[in-house]
């Protein structure tokens, strides 16, 4: 497949649920309260339970993977947080080339929920095998 | 001085200072309960790590009670991961953190503390395999 720049990744839209966020928790050992504990995350100023920003990572790092396989190496992934994300609603990832350079590609990498408000933004850095 | 300057002061007091390494195995249960809790079904990951399973096998973020004087929670601001080669079962893991910077900024909702962490991941055979630069923010 020939790569060029504007190219878009296939979609990848998860549903995180707040047994998601749980579970999580429990994978990645964070249990800061935020993530599932209603009342706590509303007394510090939230509207409840949010995702993990970790694991948006987690949802565009397969999107990547996902559309990479055995093609080539990932070497550089990088994410923002810009806002939060709660569950029961979808979330959306999504990517696109925005540079090729012989063997190395670079994509741009974004989430965002149903208003299509991009609450995390990032890119990947890959590189093609030859 | 107001309270959370001398926070911020103590903080950036540890800046360059290296944690204690922990080191760990990568463990193929571990994998699958990581792959599962993402959603991410592919079978690479029943031997392979996935791009973020390093931040599961130590803490990322190093315990700075102090910073918790400041604010009322934290938020992760961002991740940057910089792969060098790739993570398999059986693989022991060490990582080593240090706090990067420490700085204030002043917005219109009030006040922010950056607390920028690295963490190195070095293999049983000594090689770098990954590093990851995170944000921590407590509003």
């Amino acid at each position: 497949m020939n790569l060029t720049a504007g190219q878009e990744l296939p979609e990848l839209v998860k549903h995180p649920t707040t047994r998601q966020l749980v579970q999580y928790a429990g994978a990645q050992g964070d249990f800061y309260e935020i993530h599932y504990d209603q009342a706590y995350a509303q007394s510090v100023a939230l509207p409840g339970v949010i995702l993990h920003g970790l694991l948006k990572a987690g949802f565009l790092g397969q999107l990547v993977t996902d559309w990479l396989g055995d093609r080539g190496q990932l070497k550089n992934f990088e994410v923002s947080y810009r806002g939060i994300d709660v569950p029961g609603r979808p979330y959306r990832c999504r990517g696109r080339v925005t540079k090729v350079d012989g063997d190395q590609v670079e994509l741009e990498v974004w989430g965002e929920d149903l208003d299509g408000r991009r609450t995390t933004v990032g890119s990947a850095t890959v590189e093609m095998k030859s | 001085m107001s309270a959370t300057t001398s926070v911020v002061e103590r903080l950036r007091a540890r800046i360059g200072v290296a944690a204690q390494p922990t080191e760990a195995a990568v463990e193929a249960g571990h994998l699958k309960r990581f792959a599962e809790a993402i959603g991410d079904d592919n079978p690479r990951w029943q031997s392979e790590a996935p791009p973020t399973f390093l931040v599961a096998l130590a803490p990322v973020s190093l315990h700075l009670s102090e910073a918790e004087e400041y604010g009322k929670g934290w938020l992760n601001g961002g991740n940057r991961f910089e792969y060098f080669e790739p993570v398999k079962v059986g693989d022991r893991v060490t990582a080593t953190g240090k706090v990067a910077d420490v700085y204030e900024k002043t917005g219109a909702s009030g006040s922010l503390l950056f607390i920028i962490f690295e963490t190195e991941y070095v293999n049983q055979h000594g090689r770098t395999v990954a590093r990851l630069r995170g944000t921590a923010i407590r509003r």
